[in-house]
């Protein structure tokens, strides 16, 4: 899966769950920034992990900011092809 | 059936063990613990309690004695529980503290755990390798807090060699310090005893409330350092002897759909969640996903915590109408730590009952029944309290008042703990001889308790009483509001009482935003919005539950710190 596929679908996901659009956010936006709270967002993750069969731990996630680190966290976690 | 005699949470564990032990369901009552992978560890209270002796004398070997308190920051409910037990079985008070979740703040996290082991004198932190990072930041800041000891450590360590018996622990002793995270900012240690305790869960889980039954499965995600999650689920359900099913919160979190799969799938009876969980379940339950779920088992679905929504109880409701729930299972309920847990229950099985009040009168504090459909304020009861129990609403100068008059919220009877550890001047200006005084605003109707908010946070505008809880909800039906994130106080201006919102959003659309909440304020409750305050995400003060903190937020906002986005 490439680096675009991954963003596509966290803004797919993150507008379904937060109930806004953000189908043209960045790589470079703040999460905090983007107006989904922290419970939505661990919904988010809870969503990339089901559908991309991964898992990422809460202690993780501590730390991360910008939508760009996400991806690159998820990415990690894939099976590398 | 629950022992009787037994009166403190040891006695309670014991009895329950042996009377399973020797019973035909050997082995098949007790706690399951499913972890976010789907497996599942299983004690039976049999187990449970062996367990839990073997836990107390390693933490005695720690050279902790009776009466020492110990602060839990563990993550892993299974662990937490059993750390929880060994404590109690040592005759030692555990301090459970929430460990830090994933997108928070560091330095709020640093300062409350440094907060709470001060004021419980905590010889001991109790932690885990997962959680050991943001334990070493705590004492970077604090050094010399306390003797920090992970767990893990401690279990692989050799038995203790020499034979140790457990002190005696009486109804009298502490059983733990339940520390709130009320609306201010520092928390206070509840003191609850083992007599708190049992009484409590007798009576929530007794005749007059839940009226446990052998078949009972209870299901739960909340999380075990709050009294709901941990008395509801944990030693209540020990004291009264019920299979529990425990998932971690994080697993709701994820999914919030897995909450009633889960109850689903083991059939289970009870479970107890605040109002969101409702509103996220029903917001999130698509129709594919009612597909092989079946909720008739459910006879106690208990809400409390926060103010309860008519509207989310009766969407819930509706939407799972078809998979066989019952809408009466559906149990509001009033409670707080103070008084261990629960203070009054709606009556089991029964339909929902809600108030409509005149919304002008109950500016002067009457809860007048409204005669027509506008200018109306919908209340959902929250019940009776429970035998041997008292309830009072008094006025301002300590009058008892009459039936639909709104005042303070007093409560009396064995779950009433007997204040705040270390703290007497907020334990004497919350109890008076034996009353606990909740700081809550509410009136009875007839033998039904309707609460309507915090008596601190009551916004008085030209002598009119306004609940910040209806102006909030209010808001939160703006779109591009954020549910949970919007606050409404008053602040002195010019002489007069003025209101002020805030709400959380995004720069871009902060001034559309300002307009919209003030018309909506206009719309629904006739109030001329003093200052719209549109703040960054995420900045507005929040408890470890996730509630807004009222009183913090507006201290922020006189003080200048609250984050607005410039308009």
């Amino acid at each position: 899966m490439t680096r675009p596929e991954l963003l596509q679908i966290f803004r797919t996901t993150a507008s379904e769950i937060a109930e806004k659009d953000l189908k043209n956010i960045e790589e470079t936006r703040v999460i905090a920034e983007l107006g989904i709270d922290s419970l939505e967002l661990l919904e988010v993750i809870g969503s990339l992990e089901r559908d991309l069969n991964v898992r990422i731990p809460d202690d993780q996630l501590v730390g991360i900011q910008t939508v760009g680190q996400l991806i690159t966290l998820v990415a990690d976690k894939l099976p590398k092809s | 059936m629950t022992p009787s005699d037994a009166d403190t949470l040891v006695s309670c564990l014991s009895q329950l063990a042996r009377s399973c032990a020797a019973s035909a369901a050997a082995g098949t009552r007790g706690f399951h613990f499913r972890a976010l992978d789907g497996s599942e560890r299983y004690y039976p209270f049999e187990a449970l309690e062996r367990e839990a002796h073997a836990r107390a004398a390693r933490l005695a070997s720690l050279d902790l004695q009776k009466g020492d308190r110990i602060a839990l920051v563990i993550g892993d409910p299974a662990e937490f529980v059993l750390s929880f037990l060994g404590a109690a079985v040592a005759g030692v008070v555990p301090v459970p503290i929430y460990p830090r979740a994933s997108f928070k703040a560091k330095n709020a996290y640093v300062e409350t755990v440094s907060h709470i082991v001060k004021a419980a004198g905590a010889k001991v932190l109790l932690t885990m390798e997962a959680s050991k990072p943001v334990i070493d930041e705590v004492l970077a800041h604090h050094p010399g807090l306390c003797r920090i000891v992970v767990l893990e450590d401690l279990l692989n360590q050799a038995p203790p060699q020499s034979q140790w018996t457990p002190p005696r622990v009486d109804a009298s002793d502490l059983c733990f310090l339940q520390f709130t995270s009320g609306s201010t900012s520092l928390p206070k240690g509840v003191m609850v005893t083992h007599r708190n305790l049992v009484a409590n869960a007798r009576a929530f889980l007794g005749p007059r409330g839940i009226d446990r039954r052998d078949e009972d499965i209870a299901v739960t995600w909340l999380p075990l350092y709050h009294d709901m999650g941990l008395i509801g689920f944990v030693l209540g359900t020990i004291v009264c002897n019920i299979t529990t099913v425990l998932m971690p919160t994080e697993a709701f979190g994820r999914r919030p759909n897995l909450w009633l799969e889960t109850i689903a799938k083991v059939g289970g009876t009870i479970t107890f969640a605040p109002n969101f969980a409702y509103g996220l379940a029903t917001k999130r339950a698509r129709d594919k996903d009612l597909e092989g779920l079946d909720l008739s088992t459910l006879r106690v679905a208990g809400c409390g915590a926060e103010p309860i929504n008519p509207r989310v109880m009766r969407e819930f409701a509706a939407r799972f109408a078809s998979v066989g729930f019952r809408a009466p299972a559906l149990m509001p309920a009033y409670g707080m730590a103070e008084s261990t847990l629960a203070i009054t229950f709606h009556d089991r099985d029964a339909p929902l009952l809600t108030d409509v009040v005149d919304a002008e009168r109950m500016k002067a504090g009457e809860a007048k029944p409204a005669s027509g459909s506008e200018g109306t304020l919908e209340l959902v009861s929250c019940g009776h309290p429970f035998p041997g129990h008292e309830l009072k609403i008094v006025s301002e100068q300590g009058q008892s008042l009459g039936d639909r008059q709104v005042g303070e919220i007093w409560s009396r009877g064995p779950s009433i703990t007997a204040g705040y550890y270390g703290n007497p001047e907020a334990s004497a200006a919350a109890y008076t001889d034996g009353w606990l005084h909740t700081g809550d605003l509410g009136y009875m109707s007839g033998e039904n308790l309707y609460v309507c908010g915090r008596l601190k946070d009551l916004i008085i505008i030209r002598g009119a009483n306004f609940y910040p809880q209806d102006i909030e909800w209010a808001v939160a039906e703006v779109e591009g509001v954020r549910r949970d994130n919007v606050v409404a106080f008053s602040v002195m201006r010019n002489g007069e009482e003025s209101l002020v919102i805030s709400a959380e959003g995004n720069s871009t659309d902060a001034a559309n935003l300002r307009t919209a909440i003030a018309t909506k304020v206009m719309e629904t409750v006739g109030l001329t919005v003093g200052h719209v305050a549109v703040v960054k995400v995420g900045s507005l003060p929040k408890t470890s539950s996730g509630k807004v903190q009222r009183r913090r937020t507006k201290a922020m906002f006189e003080a200048g710190e609250l984050e607005e986005h410039p308009v």
